[in-house]
């Protein structure tokens, strides 16, 4: 490894930027994901700063079981998100659609189908600290020695 | 009539200050807001459709999952509506519990709800102060239920646990602690020269405006009409519940309503835990056919279930109205036309609490 790119990788292990995308959910995960953000967990001690903007982001948690207004829109989120990326889906709804993936039901669960997840957090709702443990696991596999591997 | 429109400016369904997916198309002249339109659709997951020909113990977390903000709220209306069905008696110390739980939910979805309002008008250290209490609150809520969010506390005929004298007197220490802090951070909203520049006087919703769109819960409450769906309720009347308002009607008053109500449910737990009867906590019951209709008052306003179930305590239909949509008519179409800035029409959005997951279900 470069020493370029041991710097890039500490440097990039310090700032992670978060957006979020509600795809149908309950909003139980939304709220945890805030929580996320109050001083007792404070997201952004370990240098993870959520802003809600694709462009920016690093880090894309995907909550819910991905509802039909959200065909091709979830796609364009995701090209938007500049590489180094990585998707979390947070909660049981876009892993298996929890108890929305029935018969008569709108959702079009696992959310793996439409876009590459990189790490899944089950959980009806996760707890906030379980969340912040995935996007940190996310940011050591993900953009740890990124320009390495994709020259 | 010929209308002239500068620019439309779509909001959303991502935008950094919304919580939940919501598209809001504004038509501005110059920088005057004349004219806005709300489009929904993002998340329809037909939760209706699913509860359909389920029996009650399925729909019980159904409900509850309408909405994850007030989870128990939606618990404990579509509860209330099964035991009026089957007539199950609630024994008086159940009653209590499903108050004080019931309450701490209201609290915490204020506490978000302000914390959202603080965080857009950007205001970050009284929104962080916020958030910072409703972790307190959820630790409370955790201790008394078990669970931080959807927790699937009420039952039909009583609650799933009961209370010990140990939590209860942690309880009691816990809100005098909420309520010390509450009473500083309310002071620091309602005196802060910079949140009153963004607040007092933007989003206007007159009170014949906020009856024209059927505006409910604190949004209503914010405009002076006194409408409460705990007024109804048999264990509230015991505790002697009079709802509050203000009549300042902007987003100033919708926040202060907030924080009033936060102050008022300490002192409804704080006469629960005071009065709380002793004996069982489940009576017992047997969930049978029959309809009705059956409402409660969510932390954003009246919460309707109607229910019609078989003789087996299977769900054949039911019908939910949940106070957001209200809301969100109310905001679109009365407080954001008229705003002198963009800034103004998410900080007004954000002050009527709409919680899109319920309205569309």
């Amino acid at each position: 490894m470069t020493i370029l790119q041991q710097i890039k990788n500490k440097v990039r292990a310090r700032s992670i930027h978060v957006a979020y995308v509600d795809v149908g959910s309950c909003n139980g995960c939304d709220i945890e994901v805030l929580a996320c953000l109050a001083p007792r967990y404070d997201i952004e001690q370990y240098g993870i700063f959520v802003h809600n903007n694709p462009r920016e982001a690093d880090v894309l948690l995907v909550i819910g079981a991905y509802t039909p207004g959200w065909e091709e829109k979830l796609a364009m989120v995701w090209e938007k998100i500049p590489p180094p990326k990585a998707a979390v889906a947070i909660g049981n709804c876009p892993i298996s659609g929890c108890l929305f993936n029935r018969r008569e039901s709108f959702v079009d669960p696992p959310v793996k189908k439409h876009i590459p997840i990189a790490a899944e957090v089950p959980g009806c709702p996760p707890r906030p600290t379980e969340i912040l443990q995935a996007i940190l696991l996310v940011r050591d596999a993900v953009f740890a020695n990124w320009e390495g591997e994709h020259p | 009539m010929k209308r002239t429109v500068d620019v439309n400016i779509p909001l959303g369904p991502i935008h950094p200050c919304f919580k939940e997916p919501a598209r809001l198309k504004c038509e501005a002249k110059g920088e005057r807001i004349v004219g806005a339109e709300v489009e929904l659709g993002y998340m329809k997951k037909g939760i209706e459709r699913i509860m359909k020909g389920r029996p009650w113990q399925e729909v019980m977390f159904l409900a509850e999952r309408v909405c994850g903000i007030c989870s128990v709220i939606h618990n404990m209306v579509f509860i209330e509506a099964m035991e009026q069905i089957s007539s199950i008696p609630v024994p008086p110390r159940a009653a209590y519990l499903r108050v004080i739980a019931n309450e701490l939910d209201r609290m915490q979805s204020h506490l978000l709800a302000n914390f959202s309002y603080c965080y857009t008008i950007e205001h970050e250290t009284l929104g962080m102060y916020l958030l910072d209490l409703r972790e307190q609150v959820m630790d409370e809520l955790e201790r008394l239920t078990g669970a931080r969010v959807t927790c699937a506390y009420m039952i039909p005929g009583g609650v799933r646990c009961d209370m010990p004298r140990h939590n209860a007197e942690i309880l009691s220490g816990s809100l005098d602690r909420i309520e010390r802090d509450l009473r500083r951070y309310s002071g620091m909203f309602a005196d802060g020269p910079m949140i009153a520049l963004r607040s007092r006087g933007v989003g206007i919703l007159t009170k014949e405006a906020a009856q024209r769109a059927h505006a409910v819960g604190p949004t209503a409450r914010a405009s002076g009409i006194t409408t409460d769906g705990r007024l109804i309720h048999p264990t509230y009347r015991q505790l002697g519940f009079v709802p509050l308002s203000r009549t300042d009607c902007d987003n100033y008053a919708r926040v202060m309503v907030r924080f009033d109500e936060i102050i008022q449910s300490i002192s409804l737990i704080r006469k629960c835990l005071q009065d709380l009867p002793k004996g069982v906590i489940r009576g017992g019951g047997v969930c049978k056919g029959g309809e009705t209709r059956y409402s409660g008052e969510a932390p954003r306003g009246e919460l309707t279930y109607f229910i019609k179930s078989d003789e087996y305590g299977r769900i054949v239909d039911i019908q939910i109205q949940t106070p957001s949509i209200m809301n969100i008519e109310a905001c679109c179409h009365e407080m954001i036309i008229g705003a002198d800035s963009i800034a103004d029409v998410t900080a007004t959005f954000v002050s009527a609490d709409p919680c899109i997951a319920c309205t569309e279900r």
